[in-house]
């Protein structure tokens, strides 16, 4: 115990003689850790944030949509688009599913009496804003009589407001999308971001009805039918039922594949949580890239530290020294300096994502586990890359290490 | 009562070998050293001067005869065994000092005393300043290596070599870095230690400090030459007086 305490405190006293080469070689350490924590910590932090979005949907949430496949680089819709015969026989036949909406979304210019945008336009029904839970700030949401009648109203977002209106009251106004009057009749809650850093505010929402007849030009079909099932327990059982429905209207034989696709919240949440899963290790690796250098820098300054107290180990070795002794010494020596630059790295690491956080508005909170695996690291590093340098020295014949100049 | 051997060879040689070239450092070294004797070995350089003490400091093994320091047969030792028998018997002193750079005296003194296993010092600080007073630096037991004069340092060096009680005391080349007063001083120091019992090996190619010990090796092309007392040995105050110092 207090030969190990010895041993520590001549590693300390090996690195406070050089202290600027020592500060300089764990440079490399300290970017490095605080590179992984950082990065693994982003990951994690956009990982929540989609997590969190897509909890924000409801989780009684279920998507169907036609199936895309990648074909030569684009996307290709596989078999018969999702329509309104589809959505009838679900909304006629589903006892799992309580509420549906289609969703069909057009690129459109707003143009509105203090300023314009272009904006993504969403066809929907009365149900849909149930199905996501969104809640308005003013005015009234659309109703059915709205989609039966396919009538020019809308209900838009605060970012859509804020460019079309100004300070001004939008309710009961009218906004022009690609030339044809829209009145708004509501103003949905400011959301903020969304999942991938797309604003839900800058949204305008309009009748389906209305959209088809006068934005959608001859395309066929919905892009997607929104349901929402009768509670959170049976989302499995209505993505089956939802299945099977549509693979009758769809007159899919027993033994062809879907040409369409169901899912449900949670399923989204699993995919989503994978890419950034894969996005985090992606990041967090080539992160540790720059601590493998780091390792490196250390060795280069342990082997340059052996050769220069070569006298100094050779007086070790003859005043009985093992060579063992030795090799502890200089490998606790990488050991403090690889450990050293993992806490400051840390603190660094941490400060980043404060720092980020400060400037971004993007929250990252540092994952403990990233603190792990960026201090495990460096210590790994430092065993790693001093061993080579200590088996060096403690290999050195006392006899010419003595009389090294 | 008889002196107990510290030191016994029996017909030691050592030969390198570079390739295809051996060279032949030692021929059939047979000495006895007993306890409390005080021998300086000399010989032009090349005599294999450094070879012996090599060995004889279990720093390096002999091609051929036998070893025994203190009673332990050297040439069966691991390097462990090696490493701790440097540990425990023998006390170093180098011609550059060989101390640890800005650590100061005490850390330096206390050094063998980190590797020694046995347990027998639970207090290597007081050990350490009982060996600098010895060597007259109590008085300097804080001050670091760098703020010591030659003379001083080597005095660090020979309390260091001390401080764990060895069997004997071997010298390389001690007064060769210092100038002849410092010389005289560490010598007349050898004196005192072995007046106190100390047994002591001291190399030196400087006839004048050879003529401080009792007894003179000499040696010559890795053979002992001559193997005798020495008659008229310098003290401190013939010595001085010889460099036209007056103490």
């Amino acid at each position: 115990m207090r030969q190990l305490f010895k041993t520590f405190k001549v590693a300390f006293q090996a690195i406070n003689k050089n202290r600027s080469r020592s500060l300089l070689t764990v440079l490399g350490i300290i970017i490095g850790v605080a590179a992984v924590i950082m990065t693994i910590s982003a990951g994690e932090g956009a990982n929540k944030q989609v997590q969190d979005q897509i909890s924000g949907l409801g989780t009684n949430l279920v998507m169907i949509f036609t199936k895309m496949e990648h074909r030569g680089g684009s996307h290709v819709r596989m078999g018969r688009p999702i329509d309104k015969r589809d959505f009838d026989i679900l909304q006629k036949n589903a006892v799992w599913i309580s509420k549906l909406s289609p969703l069909v979304n057009v690129g459109a210019q707003a143009v509105g009496p203090i300023g314009y945008k272009s904006t993504v336009v969403y066809g929907v029904n009365h149900e849909y804003f149930d199905i996501l839970s969104r809640e308005l700030s003013s005015g009234d949401f659309f109703k059915e009589d709205d989609v039966k009648t396919a009538n020019k109203v809308c209900v838009i977002g605060e970012t859509t407001r804020e460019e079309l209106f100004a300070d001004e009251d939008p309710i009961g106004r009218q906004i022009r999308i690609d030339k044809i009057p829209f009145t708004v009749v509501g103003l949905l809650k400011e959301v903020g971001q969304g999942a991938m850093g797309q604003d839900q505010d800058d949204v305008i929402l309009a009748p389906y009805t209305t959209i088809q007849d006068r934005l959608y030009g001859h395309r066929r079909g919905y892009d997607m039918i929104m349901a929402s099932a009768l509670n959170e327990n049976c989302v499995a059982d209505a993505k089956i039922e939802a299945s099977e429905l549509l693979r009758e209207s769809h007159k899919i034989r027993p033994f062809e594949k879907d040409d369409f696709e169901v899912m449900t919240q949670v399923e989204l949440q699993e995919i989503t949580g994978n890419i950034t899963g894969i996005l985090t290790i992606l990041l967090g690796a080539i992160a540790s890239i720059s601590l493998i250098v780091g390792g490196i820098g250390i060795m280069n300054i342990m082997l340059v530290s052996v050769t220069e107290r070569t006298r100094e180990i050779g007086t070790r070795l003859a005043i009985g020294a093992r060579e063992s002794d030795i090799l502890t010494q200089f490998l606790i020596e990488a050991v403090v300096l690889s450990l050293a630059g993992g806490i400051l790295g840390t603190v660094l690491g941490i400060i980043g994502n404060q720092v980020i956080y400060k400037l971004t508005d993007f929250f990252i909170p540092t994952a403990p586990y990233s603190i792990m695996i960026g201090f495990g690291f460096a210590a790994l590093v430092g065993i790693a890359f001093g061993y080579f340098p200590a088996r060096k020295a403690a290999k050195l014949n006392p006899i010419d290490a003595l009389r090294y100049e | 009562m008889v002196a107990k051997k510290v030191i016994e060879t029996k017909s030691l040689s050592k030969v390198f070998k570079n390739g295809e070239i051996a060279v032949q450092a030692l021929t059939n070294i047979n000495m006895v050293i007993e306890e409390g004797e005080f021998v300086a070995i000399m010989g032009a350089s090349g005599s294999g001067k450094s070879t012996l003490l090599n060995i004889l400091g279990c720093l390096d093994k002999p091609s051929e005869g036998e070893y025994y320091l203190d009673g332990v047969y050297v040439n069966k030792l691991n390097k462990n065994e090696l490493a701790a028998i440097r540990n425990q018997k023998i006390g170093f002193i180098f011609q550059s000092y060989n101390l640890l750079s800005r650590t100061t005296a005490l850390e330096n003194v206390e050094l063998p005393l980190v590797y020694n296993r046995t347990g027998k010092f639970l207090n290597p600080e007081e050990h350490a300043k009982m060996a600098l007073e010895k060597v007259g630096l109590g008085s300097r037991i804080y001050h670091k290596t760098n703020e010591l004069s030659g003379g001083e340092q080597q005095r660090v060096a020979i309390a260091r070599a001390l401080v764990n009680d060895p069997a004997i005391i071997l010298s390389d080349e001690a007064t060769g870095n210092l100038d002849s007063k410092a010389s005289i001083e560490v010598a007349d120091l050898f004196v005192n230690l072995n007046d106190q019992g100390k047994t002591i090996i001291m190399i030196t190619h400087e006839p004048e400090i050879a003529q401080f010990a009792k007894r003179m090796i000499y040696l010559r092309d890795g053979r002992i030459l001559t193997d005798e007392p020495i008659k008229n040995r310098s003290t401190k105050e013939s010595a001085l007086k010889e460099l036209g110092i007056t103490a």
